[in-house]
């Protein structure tokens, strides 16, 4: 069993405290993701679960097992570093079997021409070799085996790091912003081995990113992070659909999410000088008497239409940009102010998604129609969701 | 290939002539050797070495201990290497990686070790060593040149392990490495470069030091090449002849080590372990 529990851990570096009271249940076989801005505090955790780091406060267990006290090596957790951090003296095969000779390891290892004989014997045995041989062929490292780390390109060295964690057969693999050294396609690729890695190889996985799309796509739940505290712990669909606060509506999501000022009261919502009947969803927050509120609305939720009309939002093209399947429209509305809550001033601008290649172009005036039926409100004082 | 252009010209004739200047006394040393001793006082030197004078070597060795010399020049230059190295890793280690109080004094008393010349210390070493009975004994001049590289050596691998990414070692820590594990199996490897380098130093300094030698052994057979050379240089005359010939045999020892040892002294070794 290999579930994690981090309670009410916190972490300082002199008076500065990077991680203030977190708390995490992550079930067996999971694929947690610590998302968040640099300096969140998400590698500082990662590296406490190693052991790499002490925790100054709380307890982590590892199937119900107080690890916190242990060093890194009685944790049996595997970590893959952000910079591959492969032994350049040792060839790819010496490098995978590293883990497995230091868990034979003797004394006399060290000394020289001796602790060779000794080294190699061990990477002879067949049940070392065979290992290494299996794990070489999943990650497509066969041909490489003899060769040193500075003869391999960026994606091999990374798997070679992948195979250095995966030999060991740990009951944890912790990951650091392991794709953010490689170029966008490799990284589209190994994210593909890595999500495919996780449901071969089993085993609970934190894998630590600044990239939403990753941790939309591979995790199975996410911690989103800000300032060493926890803004919401959940599944990918639940980070997209019911942010908790502002924050996590705006960062999950490309173009993130619209965050328009709007009154809610008496069953509708009025967006400048326009009244949208408030969904069912909505109803209880909509109900009472007028209120200020913030409308969260993705992207693609809102779509350009003919202008005038009943619930319609008039507004301005201020920016087309073609990203292929869809074009991302940037539109000035009229009369209504949106809030932008850590990219500055509030502004009047909303982003579009529109599906295929449109024709509208800079300048143009268009109606904007939204179903609400996804939206979300938040309170303007605190940000979080009503 | 084609003509040398002008630029590759001097270049070479620049390098030719800074190479010549350099190897030039050593091959002047060798001609002095093979020179009979009836001209080497002539009024126009020999340029080019008497090959039939080879003899010269052979009773040299026959006349003069120098078998012996080389041997114990050998065994102090190797000792103070080997314990140098063995001393400088750990300090190194710890001066580079972890934080304590008076880290800073501890490196600068390190350099301050420097600025003292051996003469000042010799008078003490010598009270020091005669009160431990380390006086007359190879033994006691490898710790005293130990002493004077140590510093040295501790700074140069200081200056090697900064440069190895500190993520190597956590690898090597979630790998199950204990500290002394981390020292061995992966810096040592990762500053091999380096302590070629820190071992030529450490040679050089045994094989080619005086002053301790002079003063902390008195025993003919314990008698370094170094002094062993000086004593040739008398009151009323120096066998210019003899002193050429074992002059030679004492370089070539010191110019195999680092002939062998130049070879690992290259840069890079670190590439390929983390992006870059």
């Amino acid at each position: 069993m290999a579930a994690i529990e981090l309670v009410h851990i916190t972490k300082s570096f002199g008076p500065k405290t990077v991680i203030q009271d977190i708390s995490l249940d992550v079930q067996d076989g999971e694929f947690l993701v610590l998302l968040g801005p640099s300096g969140c505090g998400k590698s500082t955790l990662l590296r406490m679960l190693a052991g790499l780091e002490t925790v100054s406060g709380g307890e982590i267990r590892l199937g119900g097992r107080r690890i916190d006290q242990l060093p890194p090596s009685d944790r049996d957790m595997a970590f893959v570093f952000q910079s591959y951090a492969l032994y350049p003296h040792m060839t790819v095969r010496r490098n995978i079997t590293f883990p497995l000779i230091m868990r034979r390891f003797r004394w006399w290892f060290h000394i020289p021409l001796l602790g060779g004989l000794g080294k190699r014997r061990i990477e002879k045995l067949p049940e070392v070799s065979d290992r290494v041989d299996r794990t070489a062929k999943i990650l497509g490292l066969t041909d490489m085996l003899d060769s040193h780390p500075r003869t391999l390109s960026g994606g091999q060295r990374q798997r070679v790091a992948l195979g250095r964690a995966m030999v060991r057969e740990p009951e944890v693999f912790l990951m650091d912003e392991p794709l953010s050294n490689l170029d966008a396609k490799l990284r589209t690729t190994m994210r593909a081995e890595i999500t495919k890695l996780h449901r071969e190889v089993g085993g609970t996985f934190v894998y630590v990113t600044h990239d939403q799309v990753e941790a939309m796509t591979m995790g199975t739940r996410i911690a989103l992070m800000r300032d060493g505290v926890v803004q919401q712990y959940g599944t990918p669909r639940e980070f997209y659909q019911n942010p908790t606060n502002t924050y996590v509506a705006r960062f999950i999501g490309t173009p993130p999410m619209n965050l328009i000022h709007a009154t809610a009261g008496n069953g509708a919502l009025q967006v400048g000088q326009t009244r949208l009947a408030a969904p069912t969803h909505l109803a209880a927050v909509t109900a009472g008497s007028d209120r200020p509120v913030l409308l969260g609305l993705r992207p693609n939720a809102i779509e350009p239409v003919g202008q005038g009309g009943a619930e319609i939002l008039a507004g301005r093209i201020t920016l087309v940009e073609h990203v292929g399947a869809d074009t991302i429209l940037g539109v000035r509305l009229d009369g209504a102010v949106t809030a932008h809550d850590d990219e500055g001033a509030p502004s009047s601008d909303v982003m579009v998604t529109v599906p295929g290649y449109s024709l509208l172009a800079l300048g143009d005036t268009v109606g904007l129609r939204t179903t609400l039926d996804d939206a979300v409100l938040f309170s303007p004082e605190t940000g979080q969701r009503l | 290939m084609g003509a040398l252009s002008l630029r590759q010209g001097l270049h070479l004739a620049a390098i030719l002539g800074l190479l010549g200047a350099a190897a030039f006394p050593l091959y002047w040393m060798f001609v002095t050797s093979l020179t009979p001793s009836a001209e080497l006082f002539a009024d126009r030197a020999r340029l080019l070495p008497t090959l039939s004078e080879a003899a010269a070597y052979r009773e040299v060795f026959r006349t003069i201990p120098v078998a012996t010399w080389l041997i114990n020049s050998a065994i102090v230059a190797t000792g103070t290497t080997v314990l140098s190295i063995a001393l400088a890793i750990l300090p190194a280690y710890a001066l580079s990686r972890f934080r304590f109080r008076g880290k800073g004094v501890f490196g600068f008393a390190l350099f301050a070790t420097q600025m003292l010349p051996e003469a000042m210390l010799v008078v003490p070493l010598y009270g020091i060593f005669a009160q431990i009975s380390l006086l007359d004994s190879l033994t006691g001049l490898i710790l005293a040149n130990t002493a004077f590289t140590v510093p040295v050596i501790t700074w140069i691998l200081k200056g090697a392990i900064d440069g190895i990414p500190i993520e190597v070692e956590e690898a090597a820590r979630i790998d199950g490495c204990s500290r002394i594990d981390i020292v061995l199996a992966v810096v040592v490897p990762l500053v091999a470069p380096t302590l070629a380098a820190a071992s030529v130093i450490a040679f050089f300094h045994g094989w080619n030091e005086y002053v301790f030698a002079q003063t902390l052994v008195s025993s003919e057979a314990l008698r370094t090449a170094s002094v062993g050379l000086a004593g040739f240089v008398g009151e009323l005359s120096t066998p210019v002849h003899s002193v050429m010939a074992v002059s030679v045999i004492y370089t070539l020892p010191a110019v195999i080590f680092y002939l062998f040892v130049q070879r690992y002294v290259v840069s890079g070794m670190t590439a390929g372990s983390v992006k870059g």
